[in-house]
């Protein structure tokens, strides 16, 4: 698997969040992935660049555009130093929320892409990557 | 700043459109927005275009919902109208249901519908 491209974006603020969906709508659509592709990509970035938002207040996304055997891909990682998630499980539940959302941001998001991994430990930050193929 | 939520009154209808990707502040003010306008210029539905949206996020969701109930609450009826086919498959994903909220393909048919008691609107289709 080799990186062809990279960047970031800064999360400070809320309209960040907006500012980060702007820039994996651009890079989905230089991969090459169709509307509804695009549509899923920009949605996940959105709940997961809430979730730092909302959790942490301030973070970073880092995107990649990737080469592997089953094709072109991108990569979404997004990092803050918050309290963190005290039971993944708990997170991925549907509708498990403790920040008075509709607890259909983590579990969504990882519907929406075809991986996740998520590291985080109470008062350790936390860290999710997600990623999407567009197969050959 | 996104694009601005734009505001119309056609005949006794609230027609009120979103921008293609708004922030969240610009979701934010879709609910006062709107019911300022439903209640100045006494509307009888609002139809909520979103033909032009291109990202329906929980968040985004859950305005458009609660706008729908809060109007509801005021003595209007709701019609969402216009959702691209990439918003209504990423929508579903996510886990977005918009309750018992009326729909239409196009702003023009959720114009012919509005203010139609509910159940009447399949002999338009």
């Amino acid at each position: 698997m080799t990186a062809l491209d990279c960047g970031e974006v800064k999360i400070d603020a809320e309209a960040d969040i907006a500012m980060a969906r702007r820039a994996v709508r651009e890079v989905a659509l230089k991969v090459g992935f169709g509307a509804t592709e695009v549509a899923r990509i920009v949605t996940a970035a959105s709940e997961l660049g809430r979730n730092v938002y909302k959790y942490a207040h301030t973070g970073v996304m880092h995107w990649r555009v990737l080469e592997s055997g089953i094709g072109a891909g991108i990569e979404l990682r997004f990092e803050d130093n918050g309290p963190g998630i005290p039971d993944i499980n708990d997170a991925l539940r549907e509708g498990f929320t403790t920040g008075g959302g509709l607890g259909m941001g983590l579990p969504g998001a990882k519907r929406l892409m075809d991986e996740m991994n998520i590291e985080s430990q109470p008062g350790n930050g936390t860290k999710v990557v997600v990623r999407k193929w567009r197969r050959h | 700043m996104s694009e601005p939520i734009s505001v119309v009154k056609v005949r006794n209808v609230l027609l009120v459109s979103m921008p293609a990707d708004p922030d969240d502040s610009t979701v934010a003010a879709l609910q006062d927005r709107t019911l300022e306008a439903m209640s100045k210029y006494d509307a009888r539905a609002l139809v909520l275009d979103l033909s032009k949206v291109e990202i329906l996020d929980s968040y985004f969701a859950r305005m458009v919902s609660e706008t729908a109930q809060m109007v509801s609450l005021m003595g209007g009826d709701t019609i969402i109208a216009g959702m691209q086919p990439a918003l209504a498959v990423t929508a579903t994903e996510l886990g977005v249901t918009l309750g018992r909220t009326r729909t239409a393909m196009t702003v023009e048919r959720a114009l012919e519908v509005a203010g139609q008691p509910r159940g009447s609107a399949a002999k338009l289709l």
